[in-house]
Order: C-alpha cells, then sequence, then structure tokens
C-alpha cells in the first residue's frame, strides 16, 4: 500500500527515472487509495502529462482517473480531453503553450488530462490556491527530463518512479535509481544563511572562507584553477548557484587541488548534474555534498514491465533496490489489480 | 505631437509609468491614452474635476476607495472573449471568467454608489450587469464558480444520472475486464453529456449576445474609473492643482517635475519649484551654468502635456490654455539617427516646429532649450535675436533658455535663474576644500539657487561660469588668463 507512505503531507511530486517508469499507475493508486481514506485531493503537473498515447515513444498509456470532489488544475485546451463533470472554480493567469491554466473541481468521476504551470513560483501559488478551496493534499505529477526534478523543491516529499523501462541491464536500474535518491536526498548545507542563498544578483559560484568570509570567483578563473591558488587556500565551502555539472567538478579532481573537508553545494538535487562516477571521487577526496532545499523521498516505485518488452523479476528489483537504498519500494505491478484503465 | 523619447526626456513617461492602477483595464486605458484637443475643454475640465475631487477625498473616505479598489483589483481583461461571443460560442472558462466580470460589476456598482454618495464623481456609471448574470447563473445562487446545473436540460440530467450509475459500479468492480467494459460504456455516456453541454453553452451565448455592448460600455466605464483612481492617487503623492484653462497666457506658480525630484531626492537633495507667466509672445530665461534653466523648460513642457492627457499639474496654481501641440526643440532631444550636425538638426527640427504651429488651429507652446549653442556666439547670437523676434510677434506661447546677450529685449518677459547670485563663495569653496575636488560638483548645486525669478534690470546674462571654473579649481593659470 502507497497510502502510508505518502499520507500526511501537504504536498507531494511524483518523478519518473525515465519514460514509462510506471508514474501514471503509481498516480492512479495514490488517486484511488486516498479516496478511501477521505483525503480531499488536488492534482496538477509540471506541463504536460496523461495523454493517452506518449507523444514520445507512441506506447499506449494509462489516463488519469479521479474521483468526484477532486480539485485540478490544467490547461484550458486539455479540457475537451477531460471527461469529468467540470465546474471552473478559477482562471490562474498562468499562461502555457496550451493554454491558461484554470482550476477546476471534478463534480462527477472520469479522466483527466493534465497539463500545469511549469515555473515553480507558479506551481507554489497553485498549492495555495488548491488549499484555499478545501484540498487536504496537492500531488505534482512530474514530466519526464531534467526539469521535472523541479517538482520536489515545491512539495515536501517525493515518491521517485523507476523501472525496466530505464536500462535492460538490471544493474543499471538499481544503481542509477539509488544515485538519484541519493542527491535528492543529500544534507541541508550547513555554511550559508537564508539571505545569501536567496540574494537577487548573487554571483554564480561563490566561496565560504575558514574566517566566515565570503568571495565570488572571479570570471577570469576556472574553478579548478582557483582551489590551486594560494588565495583560495582557506576554502570552507562552495556554493553553486545554478546547475554542478561534471565540467565543472572533473577539471578539479584532475587537478590535485586539496578539497578534502570542503563543502560543495547546490540549491536542490536536481541541480546536481554529473554520474556516480564523480560522485565517488569526490567521497574519496574528502568533498562533502550538500543542497539547500533537502527533499524527502517517501517511496520508490518499480515497474518490472518494461515497454520495449525486456521484462524484470519484480522480486528481484524490490528487494535489490531496497536493500541499497534502505528507502520503502513498491512494485508497482504486484500487490492488488492495476488501476490502469 | 512630441514623440516617446521627448516624452521621456521631459519626464512625462515616468509619471505615466508612475500611475498605479487597479485592473487590467485601467492599465490598458493608460497605455492607450488620449490627448485632449482645443473644443474639448468641457470634457477635460470634467474629467480633470473628477480627479481633483478623488484626490481630495482619497484620505477622508479611504474606506468607501478602498472598497471600490480591492473589486478592481480582481477583474480580468474580457474584452477578447466578448468580441468572440460576437459570432463562436465559448469555452467553460471564458463563461466563468464572463460570470466572475458580471458578479463583479454587481459589488462594484453597489461599493461605487456609496463611494458616489460622498464623493460625487461625474460623467462614470457602473452598471450592475445582473441581465446576463441571469442568463450565466439562472438559479441565481450566485456563487463565484461556473457550472451548469443538472436541472439545465432534461438530457443533461439524465445523461449525469447515467453516468454516476456506471461511476458507481466502477468503484466496485472487482476485476480489470469488467472495468475496461464499463469504461467504455461510461466513456460513451460521457461523450452524450458533452455533447449536450455544449448545446447548452451555445444557448447561454444565444442569451448573452444582447448584453456585450452593455457589458463593453461597463468595461470602459470601469477603466475610466480606475485611470481616475490611479490619477489621484499620483496628484495626491505629489502635489497638483485644478488648473483654470485660459486664450493665450499662462501663469503656472510651484510647478515640479516628478523625476528630476525623484531623482534629486534620493541624492539627498530637493527640487526648487518653477513658476513662470507668460502672456502669447515669446518669454526668455537666462541664468547661470549649472542653474537649472533646461529643467524649467522641460518642467514647463510637462505639466502643459499632463493638462492635455486629461491630469492635473504638479503645481500650487495653473493658469494655462488646452494647447494644439506642444514643441520642444532641445540639443538633447535631437535625431541623431539623421545624420546631422548637432546645429543643423536642431535647424530643421526648429523648422519643422515654425510649419506644425502654423498649421495648428489653436494655441501651441513652442520651447527652445540654448537654440543655436553649438554655432559662434556672434552668430549664435543674432539668430536667437531673430528667432526671438519672430515667435514674440506669433499667437503661440514660446519660451526659450539661452546664454546669449540682447535677446530679452526682443521678448515679452524676461526669467533669470538666480543661480550663485546670493552665494557666499568664500564659504563653498571652503567646504570644497575640506570634501576634495570630486564632490565640488555636487557641492556647488546644492548652494544654487534653482529659483526662477523675473529678470530685474541688467539685460546681460549672469557671469558664473568662471565662478564655477574657480570652484571647481581649474588650473589656475587658465583662471587668471581669463580675466
Amino acid at each position: 500500500m502507497l497510502r502510508e507512505l505518502i499520507s500526511g503531507f501537504r504536498s507531494l511530486s511524483i518523478i519518473g527515472m525515465c519514460k514509462n517508469a510506471g508514474k501514471t499507475t503509481v498516480l492512479n493508486r495514490m488517486i484511488y487509495e486516498l479516496r478511501s481514506a477521505g483525503v480531499r485531493l488536488a492534482l496538477t503537473s509540471i506541463g504536460r502529462d496523461g495523454e493517452s498515447t506518449d507523444v514520445v515513444t507512441g506506447t499506449s498509456k494509462p489516463g488519469i482517473y479521479i474521483y468526484e470532489g477532486t480539485i485540478i488544475a490544467t490547461a484550458s485546451d486539455m479540457l475537451a480531453m477531460c471527461d469529468i463533470t467540470k465546474e471552473v472554480l478559477s482562471s490562474t493567469g498562468f499562461s502555457t503553450p496550451l493554454g491558461e491554466v484554470a482550476v477546476l473541481r471534478a463534480r462527477s468521476d472520469g479522466l483527466v488530462q493534465l497539463a500545469g504551470p511549469s515555473m515553480t513560483a507558479q506551481l507554489a501559488a497553485l498549492t495555495e490556491i488548491f488549499e484555499s478551496f478545501g484540498a487536504d493534499m496537492t500531488i505534482i505529477d512530474g514530466a519526464i527530463s531534467r526539469k521535472t526534478l523541479c517538482a520536489p523543491a515545491v512539495s515536501e516529499a517525493t515518491v521517485l518512479c523507476t523501472g525496466a523501462s530505464y536500462s535492460r541491464d538490471i544493474n543499471a536500474v538499481v544503481n542509477d535509481t539509488a544515485f538519484a535518491a541519493e542527491l535528492l536526498t543529500l544534507p541541508l548545507q550547513t555554511l550559508w544563511s537564508r539571505e545569501e542563498i536567496d540574494s537577487p544578483g548573487a554571483p554564480k559560484l561563490r566561496f565560504k572562507m575558514e574566517d566566515g568570509t565570503t568571495r565570488a570567483l572571479p570570471d577570469s578563473l576556472r574553478l579548478a584553477d582557483a582551489l590551486r591558488m594560494r588565495e583560495y587556500a582557506g576554502v570552507k565551502g562552495i556554493f553553486v548557484l545554478g546547475a554542478v555539472t561534471a565540467a565543472l567538478l572533473k577539471p578539479v579532481l584532475q587537478g590535485g587541488a586539496d578539497i578534502r573537508n570542503v563543502e560543495i553545494a547546490a540549491l536542490d538535487g536536481s541541480k546536481l548534474l554529473f554520474d556516480r562516477g564523480i560522485r565517488e571521487k569526490l567521497a574519496i577526496r574528502g568533498a562533502r555534498l550538500a543542497v539547500a532545499h533537502p527533499v524527502r523521498v517517501a517511496a520508490i516505485t518499480v515497474n518490472p514491465v518494461s515497454a520495449y518488452g525486456f521484462d524484470m523479476d519484480g522480486d528481484e528489483l524490490l528487494s535489490r533496490m531496497k536493500e541499497l537504498t534502505g528507502l520503502p519500494v513498491v512494485n508497482v505491478r504486484a500487490d492488488g489489480e492495476d488501476m490502469i484503465i | 505631437m512630441m514623440d516617446f523619447s521627448q516624452q521621456t526626456n521631459i519626464g512625462f513617461r515616468y509619471v505615466t509609468d508612475a500611475l498605479e492602477t487597479d485592473s487590467p483595464l485601467g492599465r490598458a486605458r493608460v497605455t492607450s491614452m488620449r490627448f485632449f484637443e482645443p473644443g474639448e475643454e468641457a470634457e477635460l475640465l470634467t474629467e480633470l474635476s473628477n480627479v481633483k475631487l478623488a484626490a481630495d477625498t482619497l484620505e477622508e473616505y479611504s474606506e468607501e476607495y478602498s472598497r471600490v479598489e480591492r473589486i478592481l483589483m480582481t477583474l480580468k481583461d474580457i474584452r477578447r472573449s466578448l468580441e468572440s461571443l460576437r459570432e463562436a460560442t465559448l469555452s467553460e472558462v471564458e463563461l466563468f471568467e464572463l460570470k466572475r466580470f458580471c458578479l463583479a460589476s454587481v459589488y462594484l456598482s453597489e461599493a461605487f454608489a456609496k463611494l458616489l454618495l460622498k464623493a460625487p464623481i461625474k460623467g462614470i456609471s457602473i452598471t450592475p450587469e445582473t441581465a446576463a448574470l441571469d442568463v450565466l447563473d439562472p438559479e441565481k445562487t450566485r456563487t463565484a464558480t461556473f457550472f451548469i446545473p443538472d436541472s439545465a436540460s432534461k438530457e443533461l440530467l439524465s445523461s449525469r444520472k447515467d453516468k454516476r450509475a456506471i461511476e458507481e459500479k466502477l468503484r466496485r468492480a472487482q476485476s480489470g475486464g469488467e472495468r475496461t467494459k464499463l469504461m467504455a460504456e461510461r466513456s460513451a455516456i460521457a461523450a452524450r453529456e458533452d455533447a449536450e453541454e455544449r448545446r447548452l453553452r451555445s444557448l447561454i451565448c444565444e442569451g448573452l449576445r444582447p448584453y456585450i455592448d452593455d457589458m463593453l460600455s461597463c468595461i470602459n466605464n470601469i477603466a475610466s474609473l480606475d485611470f481616475t483612481l490611479s490619477r489621484a492617487k499620483l496628484a495626491a503623492k505629489y502635489g497638483a492643482c485644478m488648473p483654470c484653462l485660459t486664450d493665450n497666457e499662462i501663469d503656472m506658480a510651484e510647478m515640479i517635475n516628478p523625476r528630476v525630484r525623484d531623482s534629486l531626492y534620493s541624492r539627498g537633495r530637493a527640487f526648487t519649484p518653477v513658476s513662470i507667466s507668460t502672456p502669447a509672445g515669446a518669454t526668455v530665461i537666462t541664468g547661470a551654468n549649472m542653474g537649472g534653466k533646461s529643467v524649467a523648460l522641460k518642467t514647463l513642457a510637462l505639466n502643459a502635456l499632463l493638462v492635455k492627457a486629461g491630469m492635473l499639474p504638479f503645481a500650487k496654481r495653473a493658469r494655462l490654455p488646452l494647447f494644439s501641440e506642444i514643441f520642444i526643440v532641445s540639443e538633447d532631444m535631437e535625431d541623431v539617427d539623421r545624420g546631422l550636425s548637432s546645429f543643423g538638426a536642431e535647424i530643421v527640427q526648429f523648422n519643422e516646429t515654425l510649419a506644425g504651429a502654423e498649421s495648428a488651429s489653436g494655441i501651441c507652446m513652442i520651447l527652445l532649450d540654448e537654440f543655436a549653442r553649438g554655432t559662434n556666439p556672434e552668430e549664435g547670437a543674432m539668430i536667437v535675436r531673430a528667432v526671438t523676434r519672430k515667435l514674440n510677434a506669433s499667437r503661440h506661447i514660446c519660451a526659450l533658455t539661452t546664454h546669449y546677450d540682447g535677446v530679452a529685449q526682443f521678448a515679452s518677459a524676461h526669467y533669470e535663474v538666480a543661480g550663485l547670485r546670493d552665494m557666499d563663495m568664500a564659504e563653498v569653496a571652503r567646504e570644497i576644500a575640506s570634501s576634495g575636488t570630486e564632490g565640488g560638483a555636487d557641492i556647488i548645486a546644492s548652494h544654487m539657487n534653482y529659483g526662477l525669478y523675473p529678470a530685474t534690470g541688467s539685460e546681460s546674462c549672469p557671469r558664473d561660469a568662471r565662478n564655477i571654473c574657480a570652484l571647481l579649481s581649474l588650473d589656475p593659470s587658465i583662471l587668471e588668463d581669463i580675466r
């Protein structure tokens, strides 16, 4: 049961490791389970989701089936594809390529297509609107791609969906998912104040020195070069606004700079764009990773059935994932009937 | 008429940008602002006295005003939906927005009626769009959401009932196969419901069509109200007066220019208000460098243009005609793209101004800032004298700033900026010495008297330039040579 893992959160996001990870199946199951718990649910997505055929791969996709009383936010062009009886509650003024986002209450059960806003601030505002109409819990369906990961920043917890569609190799599925979960749940950074992090116009890359002072990385210097200079010998921490990429870190690792006990921090786990190898090398060299907005991973769901025909052993996938992450793991194809319509 | 960059230069755009409207309808009115033409005096005075009334009563009746403003803030611009309603059937979201607008018009008309009891604003009437609202909300629930009720038609009721029955079965369905079958059935009924809703929506739209023009006129009145309130708030902020329209003379007391004022204020300095009265013909303004002659001219242009745009002038007293056109010829506004030298461009611009003023039906305001300053002083002075003679004979109101001697004798009025006339040179020199030369210009500015005074006696321009050079530590050998 997913319900015990996700109840109690004001807002929850669902993110997928790949297409066909079973994200919509998970969403449908949550809706189904939360209905019997009497939770007044509100739903939206980052960008478009919920179409019956996957636009990218052409495989058939489940629709999102909601129950009477659920509140949804979706772009106005999507309304014709929602077969619930609709009550329009609000027009938000958030525009998307599919029209302005409207907020509706379902006056019957039915299928919906979600296409919500994609800006973090708008998603946060939408959660407020939902609550003003009496929602107990907001679920944000993240589309696939890196930007989907901005969903955790506006939700209290996240459910990470993965499965056989990610890779033919079960090791890759397990290891990469565990790594994504690890990045999302990195600890809170320890060196920077709220004001320093949120200050507008802050430099892209800042150092916190041993004596507590802050310095910006000059445009003329690469991070790797700066860290080798005497001037920057007392660096305690680095804060990167924007992405922390492999291209940024590789020269540091190769350059032999002393990064023992240096805290490398980003805004949230979605800004860390490097692979496990780099993560391990950083650990060996004694650097710590941290984020300004840590995210709680409420559960990992696995879908052992691949859209491309390479199915996996569900039990093995489940137990290995559990073992490696220490997080609750649910097989979306296992217990009970599929909620797929 | 002044182009955009000229409007920006005199501080007019700064004022319009500072107008705080509450709704997109008011904002649209600001962006499509119109200028009043001679002949429309009565209409202009009604608008201006509304703005004045609101500005004077904003504080006293703040409760009534803020109730109106709170409703204005909820409004969206639905004009596009109303236009498409003429031909097409609107979506449920568009109908929702229409209903929200009609509801808001009901609340707004009540709030506005209460305000009118206190502040009798004329010429704006907010009618509640109840007839249109009844079409959108036949059961008169007046809820702020849009929903077509089951009772709207028999077919709607029956399709929704059938749909619900299947949904109940679906909730209890045990097997995937059963569910798939039920879903197929459900989707057929949902299509029936959808078709019926669409039919009902088109009926609603048909019912709304007779009220489109009423609603557009309501929007127009709301925009006028919002625009009026925004002008009143700005007038209250900077201090403004009700102007008196004259035939062909101006008498302006203590005008300010918000852009210059705010910029001085942010540097800890005050703006010296500008007063000027002139009959038709030419007025000459002379005075020291750095003395604020150009600012005086821009402030005059700004306030005349504000009145033309239906805004109160920022002044203590304002008597002026409703100008046909306001021209300002200035080197810092010239169009460099035309590839003329600054002097050439100025002459071309002045020609166009003269031609424009000639063909104008009413009185124009013509302002020349340091005309012909780019040429040699001897010829420059001759040009400006001739131009002054020409302008002084015209029916328009013209003002020129100049450095040249012997110009004022050809004008009907002569003003000068006091400049450094009353300044204690030794005191300023000490101040500059103690702060280092970099702050010199600022210190001089803080001692400069920017006031505009009717010129007394001496015909020639004041000789402050050398004093300023001395204070700013120009090379002593040069300074000695100037004497």
